[in-house]
């Protein structure tokens, strides 16, 4: 069979790389999307099962997915196995690097937080002096944060706050709990904001690539998409040095593959794309491609009883809902041993405690969970990472995958300043707990290691100057201008926000970008 | 021990469970046809058939194990499992006529559980037994097997912490009470007996979840 030449290549079917097919190919431009891993099934797939009917009644395979946290027995199966593609990192510096294969990536499983950065991220060396400037700021991806936040239904409220910024929201005007007005107020004495959360509402449960961008890129006629194949490389013309192919491995079969194509956009998630490009050898004239590897800071937090609520005796208005504190240390004054700052999501449960939150056991345990039963109340932390140029991924040439690809070596950790954040994230929530009246069961001051966010950035970021930055404005390389990566690698930092809604609106914006230099057939 | 004969009969219940409800039916379901010889290959007009042939697989009840067997694990010293088992039934106990730790089988799961474990929860288990042992037998002369609930609460209260989930404390000794704690409770709440004594006490059984299947598993890893 004659090999085509596929317009544009589009490796990865997650938010950012359904995004770039939905609109690359509503503008009339054919594209192949080549993903690592299967379609789901959801009715094959997936059942209701109890935990007794599970090989290890609940507690997962020991020693099976070490580093994804998330992971328990009924999900185990959704995760990549680090047996089946691993990765290295110092002994002493552990890091999660937690991926999904299937068709639509970790788009199938995200927490739906749905955020803008604000310009304290995009011009955070403003502020600071830390770090650099994205080449872009809140102005430049407003329009298309308003676009992506109407297709995935962003619930939320407008809260006039530079920091947090507004967007196209499905209005949410419901009231505060009883709970969470209190908290409110108790935020008031302290100056800390206390916000409706903002979440993609989705369609029919899900909120992925799968249901909200790939069908419409599907309906165009002009995307085929092929599962279960993992890119080993891609290859440059020798003459024009512009990508011009990939070569990949059939995950079944092992059966070698190459096509050809015009431009390739990578979107197969920060890491992945990244690893991609050093296995390839290229993109990196630069030598900044692997570095500025950052996350959040997540682990740290507390959980408390809301007294009134103990025993069933609360009015049914006063526990529910959840609300969250965007960034408030260093916009208007200045923290004393840290920059930046972090968020806190609080929830207020009707529902059952945690046993681990009561030093008790036996009965005297089961009257506590009793009693306080529907009383919960909690904070956990989304704090920023600083980038730093140390923190980076390199292909470990010791190691290498179920296909022989070699693997990512990640070496990142993090500094005073996120623990002294950490800390500070604690301490606020329990003087805010106190002054709402709120007891504390337990608290953690200790961070979760580096990547359990699942937020991983960097490491591919975008400048304006090509010898301190991987790609441009555009999310183009600077080195090959028919190469594009439209996944968080491009971050130059992260804030504490959930980036899904900057990696969908930097995707829709550079593959207009794309789409119109293919149409003057500048690529 | 009329209480686990009790509990014992409401786990049977399952099996028989199709049978009674078809009973109970207003009207009983078509009998399924004789399933056709067994053909060398599958036609492609045999895809459609499944509809046909799923009520074959569907009248296969099948059983959970434990509900019949006991697990045959011997990873702890009998030193170390009498001291699993004395936690478990302190810790855990029967009560409101939900089993204990013992009558679920959490000691004979966990000694199969952590057999199977990585190195270090391992050497925490068994270090933390050893010590237990050893301190109750430095404090009341025998194993702590045999101490009374009193002799056991000195031993374990202060070690008990209050805790954030993902963040048991680290120091080893009290991170092994607090996990084991921990484990001794989730074997238990996760056993078909702790299912069927929430199913009578018209409470919805904990440890229900969606379940995800391996899906479209590498076959170069499976031979």
């Amino acid at each position: 069979m004659a090999q085509e030449i596929v317009d544009v290549l589009i490796v990865g079917s997650g938010h950012s790389g359904g995004m770039a097919a939905k609109i690359l190919t509503e503008k009339g431009v054919s594209c192949l999307m080549l993903n690592a891993g299967p379609v789901v099934n959801f009715t094959k797939n997936r059942e209701l099962k109890p935990s007794y009917e599970l090989p290890y009644r609940g507690f997962n395979m020991p020693g099976r997915l070490p580093h994804v946290w998330q992971a328990d027995e009924f999900n185990a199966n959704v995760w990549v196995d680090e047996k089946e593609v691993p990765y290295t990192f110092p002994p002493n510096h552990p890091y999660n690097w937690v991926r999904v294969r299937l068709f639509g990536g970790r788009s199938l499983f995200w927490s739906r937080q749905s955020f803008r950065l604000s310009n304290y991220e995009f011009k955070a060396k403003d502020h600071d002096g830390f770090g650099d400037n994205w080449p872009i700021d809140l102005e430049d991806l407003a329009p298309y944060y308003s676009r992506v936040e109407g297709i995935f239904r962003v619930r939320g409220q407008a809260d006039h706050l530079p920091q947090y910024p507004d967007g196209n929201f499905v209005v949410d005007d419901s009231p505060w709990s009883g709970s969470l007005q209190r908290w409110v107020d108790a935020g008031k004495k302290l100056s800390v904001p206390v916000c409706k959360a903002r979440s993609a509402m989705g369609v029919d449960g899900l909120a992925s690539s799968i249901n909200l961008l790939l069908p419409d890129a599907f309906n165009t006629g002009k995307l085929t998409a092929i599962s279960n194949v993992v890119v080993r490389e891609l290859t440059t013309d020798k003459n024009t040095g512009l990508v011009n192919g990939a070569h990949f491995v059939d995950r079944h079969s092992r059966r070698e593959m190459y096509v050809q194509a015009r431009v390739i956009v990578l979107a197969a998630g920060t890491l992945e794309s990244t690893r991609l490009l050093l296995n390839s050898g290229i993109a990196n004239s630069s030598g900044v491609l692997g570095h500025y590897l950052t996350d959040q800071v997540y682990g740290p937090g507390i959980v408390c009883s809301v007294p009134e609520a103990r025993n069933g005796k609360g009015p049914d208005t006063l526990m529910g809902g959840s609300a969250l504190i965007p960034r408030f240390r260093n916009i208007d004054t200045k923290a004393k041993n840290f920059i930046r700052g972090y968020a806190l999501n609080c929830y207020s449960s009707p529902r059952g405690m945690s046993p681990s939150v009561f030093p008790a056991y036996g009965a005297e345990l089961q009257n506590k969970l009793d009693s306080y039963y529907g009383s919960g109340f909690g904070t956990s932390m989304m704090g920023e990472v600083l980038s730093y140029y140390k923190n980076h991924v390199g292909i470990d040439k010791n190691a290498v995958d179920a296909w022989g690809i070699p693997v990512l070596r990640v070496e990142t950790a993090y500094t005073d300043n996120e623990y002294n954040m950490a800390r500070d994230a604690v301490d606020t929530s329990i003087a805010m707990a106190e002054d709402a009246g709120f007891e504390v069961l337990a608290k953690n001051y200790e961070p979760n290691p580096p990547g359990y966010s699942i937020h991983e950035q960097g490491t591919c970021r975008m400048g304006d100057d090509p010898k301190t930055s991987v790609l441009n404005k555009w999310n183009q390389s600077h080195d090959i201008k028919n190469l594009f990566v439209v996944d968080a690698s491009s971050f130059v930092c992260g804030g504490w926000q959930n980036p899904t809604m900057t990696i969908l609106s930097l995707s829709m914006r550079a593959s207009e970008y794309l789409a119109e230099q293919m149409r003057q057939r500048n690529l | 021990m009329r209480r686990r004969d009790f509990v014992k009969s409401l786990v049977a219940v399952p099996v028989a469970a199709p049978y009674l409800l078809g009973e109970q039916a207003p009207t009983p379901p078509p009998v399924p046809p004789t399933p056709p010889p067994l053909q060398p290959a599958e036609t492609a007009a045999s895809a459609d058939r499944n509809e046909l042939l799923e009520p074959y697989a569907a009248q296969i009840a099948a059983s959970v194990a434990d509900q019949f067997a006991s697990t045959q694990a011997h990873f702890f010293s009998d030193a170390q499992f009498a001291t699993l088992r004395k936690m478990c039934d302190l810790m855990m106990p029967s009560l409101n006529e939900y089993p204990g730790a013992l009558q679920a089988g959490a000691p004979e799961f966990l000694d199969f559980l952590l057999g199977a474990s990585p190195s270090d929860r391992q050497q925490m288990y068994t270090s933390g037994l050893d010590r237990l042992n050893s301190e109750a037998q430095s404090r009341f002369g025998i194993p702590f097997a045999q101490v009374n609930a009193q002799q056991a609460d000195t031993l374990l209260r202060p070690w008990l912490r209050a805790w954030i989930p993902e963040h048991p404390p680290t120091e080893p000794y009290e991170r092994f009470i607090n996990l084991a704690h921990h484990d001794i409770r989730t074997a238990t709440m996760n056993s078909q007996l702790w299912s069927v004594a929430a199913t009578s006490a018209g409470e919805r059984p904990p440890g229900v979840g969606m379940y995800w299947s391996p899906i479209d598993p590498d076959i170069q890893r499976m031979v």
